[in-house]
């Protein structure tokens, strides 16, 4: 019997090394620890031997056992792993295959322009309020030292509708129905749609501006200064160089046109702006005394400045679109580039 | 506004380039925004003198020249030019030489013999049309010098923005100021040194102003006996050199004196003024008159007129008249310089629809106190340049004379207002530089404002003036030191942003339509005859038809585009607009309104994620998707006869019982109106309804912690079931327990008897507070099946 059992474990080790899939290896398994397997067969014999053979017998049919198991087991491990290996090997993919992307949407370029406009100006504490772009002459106009013989008028080509009503030419009359209904200190931008009789490569009849007003005790057209700059350093990089040029708006004084370091050209002067090296992004000033009065402030109490900004110029000094109007068309070839 | 370099320099000395000098003026306030250097195109043209002319050998007509341009050796040259002479001085466009005519000098041989470069004549080189010879230069010139040069084109143009607070930096003396803030140089006036006739001007006309509130200031001189003829070449020169045309020895010193003073002048034939006298009047009714430009213009009585004795014959500041004016017989010319209402210049000039150099002058404000200095300036050039004499005296007519303007500056105003910290004295130099009279008197100053600035009339403008030519660039920058306003927070932000987030999470591309629509677009997307979205308010003077009327929803607008985009082979469309709608109705004028579109196809088309036609169902879930980011759970849905959409396949959403928007297929029609050859589905929606009922504040609901119980429920109703009513009936027998319902199938089809349709459910049965059995589960589960068999004929399908 043990030489029996030697053989077996011999035989069985031999044959393990020819077996190189799993199901050969469960066959096997059958042949030797099957119900009438080899080892099996030779267990049972174990009830014909002597009471003194029995324990060594015993002790070495089981490390028989023990060794043959642990040959299948390892075998099993080994032949499992390579099966899984091959198998990742068949499930590899054309990795190249497109992605399923979602689909996600864009918000349009003059809003995400508008958007960071008010972000910045929100920070520093400027709330967002708005007002109708239908308005009346008096809003409009006369409220913000324009009477309707002055010459300034002719700066703004005005659509009016049937009733005497007009589209307002800029956000300015939101200030004056803001100061209405509102004692200083007033901190406000105010983004929207304005309208102009205008249709050309860098005009539409339509277009947005963001308008800024703050009022206070005493407000000095350094911290127009000090806040505009801050806002174009945020908006167009720390290194963006500033100008402000006096010039002329009936509703500020004094006035200043707000020039940047041109970017495409670091301010040496280019073709895109126009070989000055400066490009002018919005119009300020200190609200003039006659504004202040329109809407019953009185001008020896508070102070303030106004700011003005027109979103599509300020979009294209990024974009450098030749044509403004395609910001209106809607094109989703253009919308998608932004 | 044109000014040049060298014509500034005759009024004030500086030295700075064109470069400077346009920095120093724009930062005045003074934009520059073109500078132009004149004169180019005569690069290699130079002064040379002929100095040998002998006979062509093999032509009749030509003759051979020996020039000298300062060179070791002449030029030979081939000239045809019958004035050609020894010794004359001429210019030499030389080889390599570009002509304005576009002919380029090259070395040639004319019949056979050598020509070293051209002769030339005004037209040649595009100063005249003449032709008939070659151009002749004084002899004084050395030999070689650039003929830009030697002529004085060798300058340089500033086109400058004026803004219309500025009319006196309408003219030369005027931008001459202004560097005299800068520079502290003095100004360098024109010299007037009038030669007068013994003929006193009394006796040959008068001047009458019936309307002073018009015409403040109305003055005249008499120049006799005068020639009309071409200006010199210096006074031509200096006008086209900014710009001004041309016309005769008289207009055109009007117009020289228009460009250095800012005076508007106007000169008439003495002879054709009815009893040779001037009334300034307001025209009658019915009066007419032919201005210089030969329109007969009708006039109105609140419009000033210049007339004569019988008839107007000027538009008082605008035009002169066509009748009076100067021609080639004239002899005596009265010469005009007033100052008129700016107001009334720029109403009748607006109702004429004409602008002229006076009229863009005068209703931004003249000064009234240059019309004698620049009325004796132009009558003195007159008499130099066409001959004649000044009548002794002028009649100056002078209603309307005010005392000098004074205004009070607070020092410490001026800093106060632009937080800096200058001394009184510096403010005080500024001014006086500027040309105001400044007077202390205790703390404050006593400033008397020329007449040339109208536009100085409180305290605030010399501040401003004291700012500009401090420098805005000295002006430091600071930080607000007052205290920062606290706003409520604005619900209506809240709903646009939380909209426009999911939409874009969505897939959905943001569009921005133009307010104004066109009238037709109502009629295309069928809207009812009585629909009020029809009553669109009209705009007065609108670019096209097709942008005539404000926009009363922004469904076309997103048509429209649609239709762009598929013109352009774009078929996977999803655009979204939140904007303002104008209606006339209700308090509400320009309710915001949120609209979409999905048009096409849905996906990318590649390969994993084929394209698939949008569907209702896909526009609904948008809609649902936007009210529940809102926060807004309890609203319902029916279907509406809106005419844009498809009959069977649209929904309006309520909200407590108020219609709120809509959405749907658009109706076939509509398709075709916008050439669109798929389906389209929109949804408008009013952004301020939901700002209404938006629900923003959150709450925090215990996360489930005992186990849920899935429960597939298929069942057969009739057809005309509808999906939601098994829905609201589960979760009513089901009570707490039914966590949610979700219908996973719809089916129609064999297996399901005609007329009928199987409805597939899975409920998610779960408790807050046990762990729920199956028999539990199963007992409610079957009383579930049994109410809907009751109330909804429902059969369980096996």
């Amino acid at each position: 019997m043990k030489a029996e059992l030697e053989a077996i474990k011999t035989e069985a080790l031999q044959a393990l090394k020819e077996i190189e899939t799993l199901d050969a290896l469960e066959s096997l398994r059958i042949t030797y620890f099957g119900r009438r397997g080899k080892l099996t067969d030779v267990m049972k014999g174990m009830g014909k031997l002597s009471k003194e053979e029995r324990p060594a017998m015993g002790k070495l049919s089981n490390e028989v056992r023990a060794t043959l198991t642990e040959a299948f087991e390892d075998l099993t491990e080994k032949l499992q792993s390579q099966q899984r290996e091959q198998q990742l090997e068949t499930e590899a993919i054309d990795i190249t295959l497109p992605g399923r992307k979602p689909a996600y949407g864009k918000a349009h370029p003059v809003m995400q322009i508008m958007e960071r406009i008010e972000a910045i100006f929100g920070q520093m504490g400027f709330e967002v309020v708005t007002g109708p772009d239908v308005e009346t002459e008096y809003y409009n106009f006369d409220a913000l030292n324009t009477p309707s013989d002055h010459p300034a008028r002719d700066l703004h080509d005005t659509f009016y509708l049937t009733d005497g009503h007009l589209l307002r030419t800029h956000t300015s009359p939101v200030q004056i129905r803001t100061m209405e209904n509102q004692q200083p200190p007033v901190r406000i931008i105010v983004p929207g749609k304005c309208y102009r009789v205008d249709y050309d490569v860098s005009h539409t009849p339509m277009f947005h501006q963001v308008e800024g007003l703050l009022v206070d005790k005493h407000a000095t057209f350094s911290e127009l200064k000090g806040i505009l700059t801050s806002f174009a350093r945020q908006m167009f990089g720390d290194q963006t160089q500033m100008r402000f040029r006096p010039h002329y708006f009936p509703f500020t004084e004094p006035s200043a046109e707000v020039d940047i370091s041109c970017a495409v050209c670091q301010g040496k002067g280019c073709r895109s702006c126009g070989n000055t090296g400066w490009v002018e992004i919005l119009g300020a000033g200190a609200v003039d005394p006659a504004v202040f009065e329109a809407v019953n402030y009185d001008p020896d109490e508070v102070t303030g400045f106004a700011f003005g900004m027109g979103v599509e110029r300020i979009a294209n000094l990024q974009f450098s679109i030749p044509d403004i109007r395609t910001f209106y068309e809607n094109d989703l070839r253009f919308l998608r580039q932004f | 506004m044109n000014v040049t370099l060298n014509w500034l320099k005759t009024y004030i000395d500086f030295e700075f380039s064109p470069s400077e000098l346009s920095d120093r003026l724009t930062m005045l306030g003074v934009e520059v925004e073109t500078i132009k250097q004149l004169g180019t195109g005569l690069e290699g043209v130079v002064v040379g003198k002929v100095t040998d002319v002998r006979p062509h050998p093999n032509a009749d007509k030509l003759v051979l020249c020996q020039v000298e341009v300062g060179e070791a050796e002449p030029l030979q040259i081939v000239c045809g030019a019958p004035n050609v002479r020894e010794s004359m001085f001429a210019p030499v466009a030389t080889i390599g030489a570009t002509l304005p005519i576009g002919l380029t000098i090259k070395s040639a041989k004319l019949r056979g013999e050598v020509s070293h470069g051209m002769l030339c004549s005004e037209k040649e080189l595009g100063f005249s049309e003449d032709a008939a010879g070659l151009m002749e230069l004084p002899t004084d010139i050395s030999l070689g010098t650039p003929l830009r040069e030697a002529l004085g084109l060798d300058d340089v143009m500033f086109e400058l923005e004026v803004t219309p607070n500025r009319p006196d930096c309408l003219s030369l003396i005027g931008v001459a100021r202004e560097i005299r803030a800068e520079t502290g140089n003095p100004l360098k006036l024109p010299a007037v040194d009038l030669e007068e006739s013994e003929t006193d001007i009394g006796g040959l006309t008068s001047v009458t102003i019936d309307a002073p509130d018009l015409c403040p200031r109305y003055a005249a001189r008499m120049i006799q006996g005068v020639k009309v003829a071409e200006s010199p070449a210096w006074l031509q020169q200096r006008l086209e050199s900014v710009g001004v045309g041309v016309i005769n020895n008289i207009v055109d010193v009007t117009n020289f004196v228009l460009m250095e003073y800012g005076q508007p002048l106007h000169a008439f034939d003495y002879h054709k003024l009815a009893e040779n006298r001037i009334v300034v009047r307001r025209a009658a009714d019915g009066e007419a008159l032919t201005t210089l430009d030969e329109v007969a213009r009708e006039l109105t009585t609140d419009m000033l007129v210049i007339a004569d004795a019988e008839k107007p014959v000027a538009l008082a500041g605008i035009m002169g008249g066509y009748d009076s004016e100067i021609t080639e017989t004239t002899c005596d010319v009265l010469l005009e310089s007033a100052y008129f209402n700016p107001s009334s210049v720029r109403a009748t000039a607006k109702a004429l629809g004409v602008g002229t150099e006076a009229s863009y002058r005068f209703e931004r404000g003249a000064d009234p106190g240059a019309v004698l200095a620049a009325l004796d300036r132009a009558a003195q050039l007159i008499a130099e340049l066409a001959g004649g004499t000044v009548c002794e005296g002028t009649v100056d007519v002078y209603p309307g004379q005010q005392p000098l303007r004074e205004i009070q500056l607070r020092p410490n105003r001026v800093n106060f207002i632009l937080g800096i910290e200058l001394e009184a004295t510096e403010m005080e130099q500024i001014l006086s530089r500027l040309g105001f009279d400044v007077e202390a008197s205790g703390d404050t100053y006593q400033v008397t404002v020329p007449t040339f600035r109208s536009d100085i009339t409180r305290e605030i403008d010399l501040i401003e003036e004291i700012a500009r030519v401090y420098g805005y660039d000295n002006i430091p920058t600071t930080l607000p030191k007052g205290d920062i306003p606290v706003p409520a927070p604005d619900p209506k932000v809240e709903v646009r942003k939380s909209v426009k987030r999911f939409l874009l999470a969505a897939g959905m591309m943001e569009a921005i339509n133009y307010s104004f629509c066109d009238p037709n677009c109502f009629e295309k997307i069928r809207l009812a005859s009585d629909s009020p979205l029809r009553d669109a308010l009209p705009l007065q003077n609108p670019l096209s038809p097709e942008m005539s009327v404000l926009r009363t929803s922004l469904i076309p607008g997103l048509l429209e585009n649609t239709q762009h985009n598929r013109n352009h082979q774009i078929n996977t469309i999803a655009l979204f607009e939140i904007g303002g709608v104008f209606v006339r109705e209700g308090d509400q004028k320009e309710p915001e309104r949120i609209a979409g579109v999905l048009a096409g196809q849905i996906g990318d088309g590649i390969y994993g994620n084929p394209y698939r036609n949008p569907d209702f169902f896909d526009i609904k879930g948008l809609v649902e998707g936007m009210l529940e980011t809102c926060g807004i759970t309890k609203y319902t849905l029916q279907k509406t006869d809106v005419p844009t959409f498809h009959p069977g396949r649209n929904a309006a959403v309520l909200l407590a019982e108020t219609q709120v928007g809509t959405f749907g297929e658009v109706h076939p029609e509509v398709l075709e109106n916008y050439d669109l050859p798929y389906k389209a589905y929109l949804f408008e929606l009013d952004l301020e309804a939901l700002v209404d009922a938006a629900v923003f504040a959150k709450h925090f609901e215990p996360i489930p912690i005992y186990p849920k119980v899935e429960r597939d429920l298929a069942i057969v109703v009739d057809k005309a079931v509808l999906s939601d009513m098994p829905t609201e009936r589960i979760y009513k027998t089901g009570g707490e327990w039914v966590e949610s319902v979700r219908l996973f199938d719809v089916y129609e089809g064999e297996q399901v008897p005609e007329g009928k349709k199987s409805l597939a459910y899975t409920i998610v049965y779960h408790s807050a507070t046990e762990t729920l059995t199956d028999k539990a589960v199963n007992a409610l589960h079957e009383r579930v099946v049994k109410h809907l068999h009751q109330e909804l004929g429902a059969e369980l399908r096996m």
